[in-house]
């Protein structure tokens, strides 16, 4: 038995999760390079950059749905574990909303929200369903519990997204182009909700091309390219003074002008 | 010309009971190549490399030679090799479950390989096993997606049976050749056959199709 020295409370921000040199590999090709970062307790981390440079896959590593060709990731002071069992133990502490919702067709929202505590921890249905009938009610989906997927709006469906992750009463959500697949009219309603959660204290990581999101909820972004973090820092010192040129063409790129 | 169908009036009860053979050999078909497709299917998406070998084997054996092949062979062939012997009926049953299972596990394994791979991962970031992502998101999608092909296996199976009666099962078919060379009408009976098959399917696959489309959005990630 390891013990664990309890977290100091205020003035040290403790890390929630730690990157270390990270690599990732297909085949040949380098899909993350020696990344390093560092997620605080509390901490909006904002992932930022074109496609293809890398960020679906560092949070697809976070949880190891795959697994890292390199450098170690530090969950909660220890590295991820290699094991399957334990795996799925750290899986249950993240929370992860995916582009396309993934939401379960042939379940009703309620039973989308409720089938992870129900599977996974073994809830009772009744209660499963009452945790799950409070997280839709805290997404303001309380009216569409019994409602099926297919009858719910792209934005609709990724707030029961977020309540499904929710239900594991997760220490850390990460977020993948939530709101890429949406109308713009429901963009606002996810976003505000991730807001919320952000308010509440909750850690998050967000791959986002919203970049006013980014400005005003992000505590840090990071701007990802080729597999590399170009650089990091605070929202205003990466929207108002980036360091590189290549942040700028990417900010003006997106129609950002400081 | 003139028609008589006194035939096959006066020998309804002798045809319904070769209905009802007919029958009786579709649901015994159909959970033997159910049982058979599923554990073939769930072996060729989830089992070693080395066991799919032996089961795209069986498939290509099945779909490549004619049932009516493998009906003549288990119950002529069979025998005489291995000294085994099956009634009649237990060998068609056998042959057209055999044949049917092929097709079964096709259909199992395109409907799981249809669940797209990001309903996997969503279930596997919830903490869940490969197992309980199989068993609880996975199957149920393939299930529905899987329905309308299993209609047209229902009414296979049915129409297939009619090929035991080349080993003298006392089926619909059996039983109508036997009426129509006793009564000299085969007119008149072959036609009361056709009818009666195509009364049982009829209402059979509209059953699925109506039951389909209303269960799809299920299946539709
Ligand atoms: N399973 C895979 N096999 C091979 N290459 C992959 C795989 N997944 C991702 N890649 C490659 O890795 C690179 C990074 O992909 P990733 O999805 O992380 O990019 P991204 O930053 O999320 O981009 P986007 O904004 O388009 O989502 C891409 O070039 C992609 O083609
Ligand atoms: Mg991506």
């Amino acid at each position: 038995m390891t013990m664990i020295a309890p977290k100091e409370s205020g003035s040290t921000p403790s890390p929630v999760l730690i990157y270390e040199k990270v690599r990732k590999l297909y085949g040949e090709f380098v899909a993350l390079d020696e990344v390093s970062l560092r997620v605080d307790a509390g901490e909006v981390v904002c992932l930022i950059g074109p496609s293809g440079s890398g960020k679906s896959t560092l949070l697809r590593c976070t949880n190891a749905l795959e697994p890292i060709s390199g450098g170690t990731i530090y969950f909660d002071g220890r590295a991820l574990p290699s094991v399957d069992r334990d795996i799925r133990k750290v899986r249950q502490r993240m929370g992860m909303v995916f582009q396309n919702f993934e939401l379960f067709p042939h379940k009703s929202a309620l039973d989308n929200v409720a089938i992870g505590p129900m599977t996974v921890l073994g809830m009772p249905k009744t209660q499963a369903r009452e945790r799950a009938r409070a997280l839709l009610a805290k997404v303001n989906l309380a009216d569409k519990v019994d409602s099926f997927p297919s009858n719910l709006s792209g934005g609709q469906q990724q707030r029961v997204a977020i309540a499904r992750a929710l239900a594991m009463e997760p220490e850390v959500m990460l977020f993948d182009e939530p709101t890429s697949a949406l109308d713009p009219e429901t963009i606002g309603e996810v976003l505000n909700v991730m807001k919320a959660l952000a308010e509440e204290g909750m850690t998050m990581i967000v791959v986002t091309h919203e970049m006013a999101f980014a400005r005003r909820v992000a505590d840090r972004v990071a701007v990802f390219e080729h597999g590399t973090i170009l650089e990091h820092g605070s929202p205003e010192q990466i929207f108002e003074n980036p360091e590189t040129a290549r942040t700028r063409d990417f900010l003006s790129h997106l129609g950002w002008d400081g | 010309m003139e028609f008589d169908f006194s035939p096959v009036v006066d020998s309804w009860r002798y045809l319904l009971d070769g209905v009802g053979i007919s029958l009786m050999l579709s649901v015994w078909t159909m959970l033997g190549s159910l049982a058979l497709g599923a554990a073939v299917g769930l072996g060729r998406v989830y089992g070693s490399a080395w066991l799919r070998v032996p089961l795209v084997f069986y498939i290509d054996t099945m779909r490549s030679i004619p049932v009516l092949v493998v009906l003549v062979w288990i119950y002529f062939a069979m025998p005489l090799l291995t000294g085994l012997n099956l009634s009649p009926f237990w060998s068609a049953a056998v042959a057209l479950s055999l044949h049917i299972a092929a097709y079964v596990a096709e259909i199992i394994r395109a409907g799981i390989q249809s669940v797209r791979e990001g309903q996997t991962r969503a279930g596997l970031a919830l903490g869940m096993s490969t197992a309980q992502v199989v068993r609880v998101i996975v199957l149920p999608q393939a299930l529905v997606r899987m329905l309308p092909a299993f209609g047209s296996i229902v009414s296979v199976t049915i129409k297939d049976t009619a090929i035991a009666s080349v080993i003298a099962v006392p089926e619909l078919l059996r039983r109508s050749e036997t009426l129509a060379g006793q009564s000299f009408r085969p007119i008149e009976v072959f036609t009361a056959a056709m009818l009666i098959y195509f009364l049982l399917l009829v209402p059979a696959t509209r059953l699925i199709d109506l039951l389909y489309r209303r269960v799809a959005h299920l299946g539709r990630s």
